[in-house]
C-alpha cells in the first residue's frame, strides 16, 4: 500500500472526514504504517500513551481490566482511530488493545499529532466536532440507562 | 671557536678584489713567485680568482655551519623552555588555578616563547659573529683610507641614538600586542568550552560584539607598531644611502689625486655593501634583545607564583607506604572564598575504617577531603596519615596511596579503556623491544630529551602497574575493571557502546569468528521461531529488503570506509561509472524528483518552525529552496539552463536514502525491485570485486565497516512492526549471554572513544569512570565526595557495594545527607567551616 492508498483510508475515518487531501496526505507520511498479527498487543491498559492507531485493515478487540480478569467490551474495525485520548491528554490507556486478525494500522505519534493541530486549526476544530459528536452520544446514552434503571 | 675562524676569511675575501685588479690586472714585472711557483699575468689571475672562489665557499660553508648550530641551539633552548613552562604550571597549587586559565596559559607556552628561543640561538652567534665582521670589515677600509673609514661610520652615532628611541615605543606596544592576544585566547577558548550556553541563552551577539572589540583593539595596536616599525624602516635605509655619496665623494677625489688606488676604492665599496648587512643584523639585534627580555619577562612572571610547588614534589619517584589513621591536628585552610574554609578542624580516622564526612556544599566538606587527599595544603596545623606530613609528601606518594574522586570529574579525551586505567599509569614499567632501526630513532629521541633536560620516559612503554591493581596482566585488569564496572552498574552502559562499535577483525580473529557463529545461530532462530521471524529482514542476495535503503539494497555492501556517509556515494567515482552504465543514473534521478516534488507538495505549506519537517522528511527546512529550483528545472525539461551535476548527485543522493517500508511514497514498484536485485548482482562483480572500496554482505564474512551489533544480527528490523528494535535487541542479548560473548563485546567497548573531554558520556557514565578509575588504583586510602548520594534503591546498593569493594581500606566518604552518613562507621559533621558533631 502506498501513501494514496492511505489517504483514501484516512478519508473514511470520521474523525479526518472534512480535511483536504493534502493535509491527509501529510498525516499519512508523519505516521508510520505497522502490521499486527493476530492476538498481538496494540497497547495495554494503564501505560502511558503515545501514540494514535488509524485502522487501516483488520479489528481489533477493547479489553479493560476487570476483576475477573480482562474482559471485551467492543471490537473497533476497519476506519476508525482509537488511542486518541491519551495522546491528547495526558492519561493513562483506558483499555487495553489486541489485533482480533491481521491487522494494518497507522500510527501517529503524540507529538506529531499535537504538532499538526497546531500546525492547521482545521484539523483541530474536525477533532473537536467529532469528540463533541462522541460527548453528546455519551450523554445520551448515559441518560437513557438512567432512565431504563429507574422506569423499571 | 668557528666564529673567530671566519674573521681572517673574510679579510682575505675583501682583500682579493683589491690584489685582482691592482695586480693582476693592472700590474707589470710578470711573472711572479706564489709558493716557489712562476705565474704570468693570465694564469695568476686565473689563479687569484680561483682562490676567490674557494674563500667564497669557505666563508658560505661556515655561515651554513653557524646558522645550522644556533638554529639547533634556539631550538632546544626553546623545547627546554617550554617544558621548564608546562612544568610550572603543573606545580602551580590548586587554588592558584581559580586565577588563570588555559586560554591564557597555552598561547604563552605555544607561540610567545617562539621569539624567545629563536633569540638565544642568535644571543650567542650573532654579537660574536656579525660584530666580528663588521670589525673586520670596518678594518679594512680604514687600512685603505681612515677618511673613508670615517665616511662609512658617520652615520652610525645617529642610527646608534635615534632608532633605539623610536623602538621602545614599538616594544611597549609589542607588550601591549601580546596581553591583548592572551586575552583574545582567552576569550575564544571559554565561548568554545560554553558554546552550548551561548547557544542555549541567545548570547552569541554579546560574544561577538566581545570579540569585535578585542580585535579593534588588536588592529590598533598593530596599526601603531607597524606605522612606528616602517619610520625606523626608513630613516635606516635613508642612512644607508647617504654614506655611499661620501664614498663617491671623497673616494673619487682621492683617486683623482693620486692618493688612492681604484681597485681600493672598489674594494671600499663591495666591503661597504658587505658592511650593511651585519650593521643592520646588529642594530635589529639590540632591539630584539630589548623586545624578547621584554617578553621573556611578559612571560615568565605569570608562571612564578610565590607559592609553587617544588619540582621535587612533581618528579620524585619515592614509594612510602602511607599506613595508620588519617589525622587532622587543628587544621585551618582558605580558599579564597566564602564556603571554602576549614577552619581548626582536629579528627581522626582510625586506618581501615569508614567515615562519613557531612556538611552541605559550602560547609568545607569538600575541602576537607581535599585536605586529605593532599591536594591542597593547609594553612595552619597539619594532615597526618600514620606519621607522615601530607605536605611534606610528594605525588608519587600521595597519588599512589590516595585515590579521590570528587564531585565535579574529568574524563580526559581517549578511549574508555585509557580513562579507566589512567590511574595506574605512574612511570613506564616494561619498555617496549625495538628493532636496530627503532633503537637508533630511541637513541636520537633520549639524547635530545638529556640535552633539553627534559624527562625521558617512553610513552610507548607498558605504563599500566599491573602490580597495583593486585593483577598480573592485560587479560586480569581487563576482568578486574569489569568486575568494578559491575559494582558500579556501568557494564550494561559499556556493553552497549560496544554493540555500536566497530572491530577491526584482524586484530582478534577468534572474536569475529565467534560473532559469525551467533549470527548464523540468530539466523536459525529467525527462520524457526515465527515470532521473530516477523520482525527483521535478514540480507539475502537475492531479494529486497524493504527495511533497508535503496543504496544498501542497490549495491549490497557497503563503503569499506565507515567514513563515507550515503550523501557521499553518488559522488564516488566507481558508483559514477556502474550507474551509467546500467542506466540506474536516470531511475535513481527520476524516483529522488519525485520524493522531492512529494516532499515540496507535503510540506510546502508547513512552517518551519513546526518540527514536523525536521523529523520525517529527507529533507530539511534549508534544503527546500534548491530542491524547489531542482525540481523547477528539471519538469521544465529545458536543456537550458539545465541540471548541473551537482544538482543531479543530489537527487540520486535523495533516492539512495529511500527506505521503501517507511516512506511509502509508491516509487518501488515490483519492476524496479527485480531490477535492482539484477544490478546489485552486477554491481559485485564489478565494482566490489575489482576494487577495495566496498565490501559485499556476506553472511559468512564479518563486515568491519558496520557495527558489531550490525554484524550480528546481518539484516534490518522491519520498520513496519512495532517495537522490532527492541525486541530484536533482546533476542540479540539473550544469545550473546549464551554464547559468553557478553564479555568480549564489553571488552570491545573498552575501545568506545569519549569525545573531548568525554562530551560523548552522560554526566553519570563520566562519574561512573572516574569512580572505577579511583577504585581500580587499589588504594590504602579511598576519598569520595559527593558521590551516588541519592536516597534511590539505586544508590543505596552502590553504596554498600562500595563498602563492600573498600572493606579493608580507609574510605572516606563526603555527602550532605545525614540519613546516608548513618551508614557509615563514624561521621563527622560540619558546618561553616567548623566541625559541629562527631559519632
Amino acid at each position: 500500500m502506498t501513501l494514496e492508498t492511505e489517504v483514501e483510508a484516512l478519508r473514511k475515518v470520521p474523525l479526518f472526514h472534512g480535511i483536504d487531501e493534502t493535509k491527509l496526505r501529510l498525516l499519512a507520511f508523519i505516521s508510520e504504517r505497522t502490521e499486527y498479527t493476530s492476538g498481538e498487543r496494540l497497547c495495554s491498559q494503564g501505560e502511558e500513551g503515545d501514540c494514535a492507531f488509524i485502522i487501516l485493515a483488520g479489528s481489533a478487540d477493547v479489553l479493560v481490566d476487570t476483576p475477573e480478569g480482562e474482559k471485551q467490551v467492543a471490537q473497533v474495525s476497519e476506519n476508525s482511530i482509537v488511542g486518541e485520548i491519551a495522546i491528547l491528554c495526558d492519561v493513562p490507556r483506558t483499555a487495553t488493545l489486541v489485533a482480533a486478525n491481521d491487522m494494518d494500522v497507522l500510527t501517529v505519534s503524540k507529538d506529531d499529532f499535537l504538532k499538526l493541530l497546531k500546525e492547521f486549526p482545521d484539523i483541530s476544530l474536525e477533532v473537536m466536532r467529532t469528540l463533541a459528536l462522541r460527548l453528546e452520544r455519551t450523554t445520551r446514552d448515559l441518560a437513557d440507562a438512567r432512565r431504563g434503571a429507574s422506569g423499571d | 671557536m668557528v666564529t673567530v675562524l671566519t674573521y681572517p676569511v673574510v679579510y682575505f675575501l675583501l682583500e682579493l678584489p683589491k690584489l685582482i685588479v691592482n695586480d693582476a690586472v693592472q700590474g707589470d714585472n710578470f711573472p711572479r713567485n706564489v709558493f716557489g711557483f712562476d705565474f704570468d699575468q693570465i694564469p695568476y689571475l686565473v689563479l687569484l680568482c680561483c682562490t676567490f672562489l674557494g674563500l667564497v665557499v669557505v666563508s658560505n660553508g661556515l655561515k651554513f655551519y653557524l646558522n645550522v648550530y644556533k638554529g639547533r641551539l634556539g631550538e632546544r633552548m626553546l623545547r627546554r623552555l617550554r617544558f621548564e613552562l608546562f612544568q610550572r604550571v603543573l606545580r602551580f597549587r590548586l587554588p592558584h588555578f581559580r586565577k588563570v586559565s588555559s586560554g591564557e596559559i597555552i598561547p604563552m607556552i605555544t607561540s610567545e616563547v617562539e621569539d624567545v628561543g629563536g633569540y638565544i640561538g642568535e644571543a650567542f652567534a650573532l654579537p660574536a659573529y656579525q660584530g666580528g665582521m663588521l670589525i673586520v670589515q670596518l678594518g679594512f677600509i680604514f687600512m685603505q683610507d681612515p677618511l673613508l673609514g670615517l665616511a662609512a661610520v658617520s652615520s652610525y652615532p645617529i642610527q646608534g641614538y635615534v632608532i633605539p628611541m623610536l623602538q621602545k615605543k614599538v616594544i611597549l606596544l609589542s607588550r601591549k600586542r601580546v596581553k591583548n592576544v592572551r586575552v583574545i585566547a582567552d576569550k575564544v577558548g571559554e565561548s568554545i568550552t560554553g558554546v552550548a550556553e551561548i547557544h542555549a541563552n541567545d548570547a552569541a551577539a554579546w560574544h561577538s560584539a566581545d570579540i569585535s572589540d578585542r580585535l579593534y583593539e588588536n588592529f590598533k595596536i598593530r596599526y601603531e607598531i607597524f606605522n612606528r616599525k616602517f619610520l625606523i624602516k626608513f630613516l635606516n635605509n635613508f642612512m644607508n644611502q647617504l654614506t655611499p655619496f661620501f664614498f663617491y665623494l671623497i673616494g673619487g677625489y682621492l683617486v683623482i689625486q693620486g692618493n688612492l688606488s681604484i681597485g681600493a676604492l672598489l674594494a671600499v665599496i663591495a666591503a661597504y655593501k658587505d658592511l650593511a648587512g651585519p650593521w643592520k643584523l646588529l642594530l635589529s639585534f639590540y632591539q630584539m634583545t630589548a623586545d624578547v627580555s621584554v617578553k621573556y619577562q611578559t612571560v615568565v612572571e605569570n608562571f612564578d607564583p610565590p607559592d609553587i610547588h617544588d619540582t621535587e614534589r612533581l618528579t620524585a619517584d619515592d614509594d612510602v607506604k602511607l599506613d595508620g589513621d588519617v589525622k587532622f591536628e587543628r587544621v585551618s585552610f582558605s580558599g579564597g572564598a566564602a564556603g571554602q574554609e576549614v577552619m581548626d578542624i582536629s579528627l581522626t580516622v582510625p586506618a581501615g575504617s569508614s567515615s562519613a564526612i557531612v556538611g552541605p556544599d559550602g560547609s568545607g566538606r569538600s575541602e576537607v577531603l581535599q585536605l586529605a587527599a593532599g591536594l591542597v595544603s593547609a594553612s595552619s596545623g597539619k594532615v597526618l596519615i600514620g606519621d607522615h606530613d601530607l605536605d611534606k609528601l610528594t605525588d608519587s606518594t600521595l597519588g599512589r596511596e590516595i585515590a579521590y574522586v570528587g564531585g565535579a570529574v574529568h574524563v580526559w579525551t581517549g578511549t574508555i579503556r585509557d580513562n579507566l586505567y589512567y590511574g595506574l599509569r605512574h612511570r613506564p614499567l616494561v619498555p617496549p623491544e625495538r628493532s636496530a632501526e627503532e633503537k637508533k630513532k630511541y637513541k636520537r629521541r633520549v639524547n635530545e630529551a638529556n640535552q633539553t633536560k627534559n624527562p625521558v620516559y617512553d610513552l610507548a612503554a607498558e605504563w599500566n602497574d599491573f602490580a597495583a591493581a593486585g593483577v598480573n596482566n592485560d587479560a586480569e585488569l581487563d576482568e578486574k575493571a569489569l568486575e568494578l564496572l559491575e559494582t558500579v552498574r556501568l557494564d550494561n552502559d559499556i556493553y552497549r557502546l560496544g554493540l555500536q562499535s566497530r572491530l577491526d577483525p584482524s586484530m582478534n580473529d577468534a572474536f569475529a569468528e565467534k560473532i559469525l557463529n551467533v549470527r548464523k545461530s540468530l539466523a536459525g532462530r529467525i527462520a524457526n521461531e515465527p515470532k521473530l521471524s516477523g520482525l527483521v529482514e535478514l540480507w539475502n542476495r537475492d531479494s529486497f529488503n524493504a527495511s533497508a535503503s535503496l543504496a544498501e539494497n542497490l549495491f549490497f555492501a557497503v563503503p569499506s570506509d565507515p567514513e563515507i556517509t550515503m550523501d557521499q556515494v553518488p559522488e564516488l567515482e566507481e558508483v559514477k561509472k556502474f550507474l551509467a552504465e546500467t542506466g540506474f543514473d536516470q531511475k535513481l534521478q527520476q524516483i529522488g524528483q519525485k520524493i522531492a516534488e512529494t516532499m515540496l507538495e507535503l510540506f510546502a505549506n508547513v512552517s518551519g518552525d513546526s518540527g514536523l519537517l525536521g523529523s520525517y522528511s529527507f529533507i530539511n527546512q534549508d534544503e527546500l529552496p534548491e530542491f524547489e529550483r531542482i525540481v523547477r528545472i528539471a519538469k521544465s525539461g529545458q536543456q537550458r539552463p539545465g541540471l548541473t551535476d551537482a544538482d543531479r548527485s543530489r537527487l540520486t543522493g535523495l533516492a539512495f536514502k529511500l527506505v521503501p517500508a517507511r516512506h511509502r511514497l509508491g516509487v518501488m514498484t515490483d519492476d524496479l525491485r527485480d531490477e535492482v536485485i539484477e544490478a546489485r548482482k552486477k554491481f559485485l562483480e564489478s565494482v566490489v570485486k575489482s576494487g577495495d572500496s566496498f565490501v559485499a554482505f556476506d553472511p559468512d564474512v564479518y563486515l568491519p565497516p558496520l557495527t558489531i551489533e550490525d554484524n550480528l544480527l546481518f539484516g534490518r528490523a522491519r520498520v513496519d512492526r512495532r517495537d522490532a528494535r527492541r525486541r530484536i535487541d533482546n533476542v540479540i542479548r539473550t544469545i550473546v549471554e549464551e554464547t559468553g560473548l557478553r564479555h568480549p563485546i564489553i571488552y570491545a567497548g573498552f575501545g568506545y572513544h569519549v569525545g573531548v573531554s568525554g562530551s560523548r558520556l552522560s554526566a553519570g557514565q563520566r562519574r561512573r569512570i572516574a569512580l572505577v578509575r579511583g577504585l581500580l588504583k587499589n588504594a590504602k586510602i579511598t576519598i569520595l565526595d559527593d558521590i551516588a548520594t541519592g536516597l534511590t534503591e539505586d544508590d543505596k546498593t552502590l553504596r554498600s557495594a562500595l563498602r563492600e569493594v573498600l572493606s579493608e581500606k580507609t574510605f572516606l566518604y563526603g555527602t550532605s545527607n545525614a540519613e546516608i552518613a548513618a551508614e557509615f562507621d563514624q561521621r563527622f559533621v560540619l558546618d561553616q567551616g567548623r566541625m559541629t558533631d562527631t559519632g
